[in-house]
């Protein structure tokens, strides 16, 4: 066999006509990705590289890597670096009460649709609606949160949206909780497919309940925990809407501010888009490498069923 | 396998990407996407003219009375005029899209901050050969000078916009207030000084149903519009002269004058204090009756005289003089054009639309409310201005605060009164003043002293100034 030559099998007028078929069906999604994603990358790196105000030439003021140079000493870049880092905290701990609410749920027989949706609703909501809704729970004097901590210590709640560290918090409460409907549905569908025998299996060899958890549930849900850490950090890199909505400017002296929030300030509020276009290549880089990383890592802990 | 993970991990990697092709910025555009709005008003000519414009309600249905009229004295010329209007956070982002589509609109708005940029850029036609003379002479000599550049310096030169407005930022009081106090009303003609201020605002600042909680305060003040006329009222500037350096933590005459505005809230305590201020803004406190003195510009006047909106008696006064200053009550004027696309096909029509836009009688009546009586503000027209104007508002056809004369002595400037452009009008950008206002929070509460703030942010905005100074310079498309 090794000598053999392969021959491409003669295609009938009909597999042929499918094939033309096919590859138009291919190029619809593919010139869309061309138009719509790829020449805006390359157009964006390009511009990357000068000081492109949107409204002067962008070719006549190329600047090699100044824009770089001047992002990574820009103290306000690393400050909304941090922030958006910080904004992360709230990612383990949505995936905790996913899982916890989805193994919850997964043991009510009749009420398990309702309560799923009821989790999921933020999720299908406007970001927008929802942010301004949240603004006034988070509100100083006639919010929500803080009529509660009166009614129940007697003290003035903090200045949520207001204060520079508060309102960090603020932010890490409202992600969690929109965020939550999605990692609940994923868990929910991670644990039915684990087949019951395994669990049966266990019991028979005397396992108890965290073992059952600990040695079953938890690895065999890996790769939803996986895909749900792959996801949430790459949106956790590109929290923008919250912190437009619910604070202003940024917050008191830039503290609410992400990093996309940086981006959108420079390039639309200071016509700084070739600066801008900088950021958000920057950007991309950390988001691809950490994305890389984690998927090198995952030897270590995802395990798949097959 | 290996292959099938690599695959994954670079469809995960586009997503990440997709932050390049502002997929996070288009989520923005919901929250306002409603409020832009487009109106077509159509002739039986060939021509077709776009306008881009924002606007708020009053202004709209008057700006499409306009062009309605227009369209129709012009039908054998227009085919269509597309007429869209949106929101003013919304403007700066569409304009930005439709100059790199290389798609601008025959018809727009330029600020006089940025009418070197279009001018250098060549994207607006100077109007010097096309509007009448008579029309340009009519107007406010303020505006007109903000929208004149010669190539190198604004303020003479072709002319590029005609203005849609000249406003100013007034300040007003609450009358009731005053009587329930038994205090005498501000003299119109002598503006309080500083300590006269304080002192009328202390009285004002009181807790009225007694449960031990200030609920009335003397005046509120939004730091990003209600503190420079504090400011320049005592002399003082941010930026020195040809507007290039930073000038704070060296200059005697701000640190006074922010002194004084930030111990209105952190040591007098007659503002609300900053946290109730992020609770409820000073402007609906004002609306509710809870507050003394607030600013008003002309825009405002038609909301404050309208009693549904506010139900008090009110006036206008001047801001408070600092001890410093030429002894002048200062505020800032405002003011944006219409101008004309450069390429556009149709530049006779264009400017003719637009100077009826700016200056048509039947428009500005209904802009400044003789006909609609809801003024949104002063008339373009000077002589309409000083004449018709003034006297509707005397006799009660144009509902209007009485005095009336602060807001022309602002405008038109006196012994007492002035207005000047705020200093970001003169930068490329406004980021150097943003990184100001960012941390007054702090200044207000107490957590950091005025001296301790001036020293750690003068060098933040003196790096935003440079940037913004390089922008400004960058090679143009000319």
């Amino acid at each position: 066999m090794q000598n053999a030559i392969k021959v491409k099998p003669k295609l009938s007028e009909m597999a042929r006509r499918e094939e033309r078929w096919a590859w138009l069906f291919i190029a619809a999604p593919f010139v869309g990705f061309l138009c719509f994603m790829a020449y805006p990358i390359v157009f964006a790196v390009f511009a990357s590289f000068s000081r492109w105000t949107g409204m002067n030439s962008l070719t006549g003021n190329l600047v090699g890597l100044a824009n770089y140079a001047d992002i990574l000493t820009d103290p306000k870049f690393w400050k909304s670096m941090v922030t958006t880092i910080i904004y992360m905290i709230g990612i383990p701990i949505g995936m905790f009460l996913g899982l916890v609410i989805a193994m919850a749920l997964n043991r009510m027989k009749y009420t398990k649709r309702f309560f799923t949706t009821v989790y999921y609703v933020p999720v299908v909501s406007s970001l927008v609606a929802v942010s301004i809704l949240w603004a006034w729970v988070f509100n100083y004097d006639y919010g929500l949160f803080n009529t509660v901590i009166k009614a129940l210590t007697g003290t003035h709640g903090p200045n949520w949206l207001g204060d520079e560290v508060w309102v960090k918090v603020a932010m890490i409460i409202f992600m969690t909780w929109k965020g939550l409907g999605g990692s609940i549905i994923l868990y929910l569908a991670g644990l039915q497919n684990i087949p019951r025998d395994y669990y049966e299996a266990a019991k028979i060899d005397g396992a108890n309940g965290w073992q059952l958890f600990r040695h079953i549930t938890i690895p065999l849900i890996s790769p939803v925990t996986f895909y749900i850490l792959i996801t949430s950090l790459i949106g956790g890199f590109q929290v923008f809407v919250e912190v437009q909505v619910m604070t202003g400017n940024g917050g008191t002296n830039y503290s609410a501010a992400t990093i996309v929030y940086y981006l959108y300030d420079k390039a639309f509020g200071n016509n700084q888009l070739g600066y801008g276009c900088a950021v958000a290549v920057l950007l991309a880089v950390i988001i691809f490498i950490i994305t890389a990383l984690n998927f090198k890592g995952q030897d270590k802990w995802v395990n798949t069923m097959d | 396998m290996k292959l099938k993970r690599v695959v994954a991990a670079a469809l995960v990697a586009l997503m990440g990407v997709s932050s390049l092709t502002g997929c996070n910025v288009a989520k923005d555009s919901e929250k306002s996407s409603d409020a832009s709005s487009k109106t077509e008003m159509k002739g039986e000519g060939q021509d077709e003219i776009d306008i881009l414009i924002y606007a708020q309600e009053h202004e709209k249905a008057a700006y499409e009375d306009l062009i309605k009229k227009f369209t129709q004295e012009h039908k054998d010329k227009i085919k269509k005029v597309n007429f869209e209007v949106t929101t003013q956070d919304e403007y700066a982002t569409k304009m930005t899209a439709a100059m790199t589509a290389g798609d601008l609109p025959d018809i727009f708005y330029v600020g006089p901050d940025s009418v070197r940029s279009y001018v250098d850029n060549g994207y607006v036609l100077p109007l010097d050969d096309y509007v009448d003379q008579k029309v340009v002479d009519n107007l406010w000599p303020e505006i007109k000078s903000a929208y004149q550049y010669d190539g190198t310096k604004v303020g003479s030169g072709s002319l590029y916009c005609l203005p849609k407005d000249l406003s100013c930022f007034a300040f007003a009081y609450n009358k009731d207030l005053f009587d329930e106090a038994g205090l005498d009303y501000p003299d119109p003609q002598k503006p309080y000084t500083y300590d006269e201020f304080l002192d009328v605002c202390k009285k004002l600042t009181k807790d009225k149903d007694g449960d031990g909680e200030i609920d009335q305060w003397g005046v509120a003040n939004a730091n990003a519009f209600g503190m420079t006329p504090y400011l320049y009222s005592n002399g003082a500037r941010f930026l020195n002269e040809d507007y290039t350096k930073v000038n704070i933590t060296d200059n005697k005459k701000l640190k006074d004058a922010f002194q004084y505005y930030v111990d209105l809230t952190a040591k007098e305590g007659v503002t609300p204090t900053v946290e109730q201020d992020t609770a409820l803004g000073g402007y609906q406190r004002w609306l509710d009756g809870q507050i003394g003195f607030y600013a008003c510009g002309t825009w405002d006047v038609a909301a404050f005289m309208d009693k549904k909106t506010f139900p008090y008696n009110w006036d206008l006064c001047g801001w408070p003089v600092g001890p410093d200053g030429d002894g002048k009550s200062t505020t800032w004027l405002g003011t944006v054009g219409f101008a004309v696309n450069k390429d556009t096909k149709y530049p006779d029509l264009c400017t003719e639309l637009i100077s009826s836009l700016s200056t048509d009688l039947d428009g500005q009546k209904a802009l400044s409310g003789e006909t609609t009586g809801k003024s949104m503000q002063i008339p373009n027209i000077k002589d309409y201005a000083t004449t018709t104007f003034k006297e509707k508002v005397k006799d009660g056809t144009i509902p209007y605060a009485n005095n009336l004369d602060v807001i022309f002595g602002y405008v038109e400037g006196n012994d007492k009164y002035q207005g000047i452009f705020s200093e970001s009008t003169y930068t490329y950008n406004a980021e150097w003043w943003d990184t100001f206002l960012e941390g007054i929070p702090n200044v207000q509460s107490g957590k950091i002293s005025v001296d301790d703030y001036f020293k750690e942010v003068e060098p933040k905005m003196q790096d935003a100034l440079d940037n913004a100074i390089k922008l400004q310079n960058t090679a143009t498309k000319n």
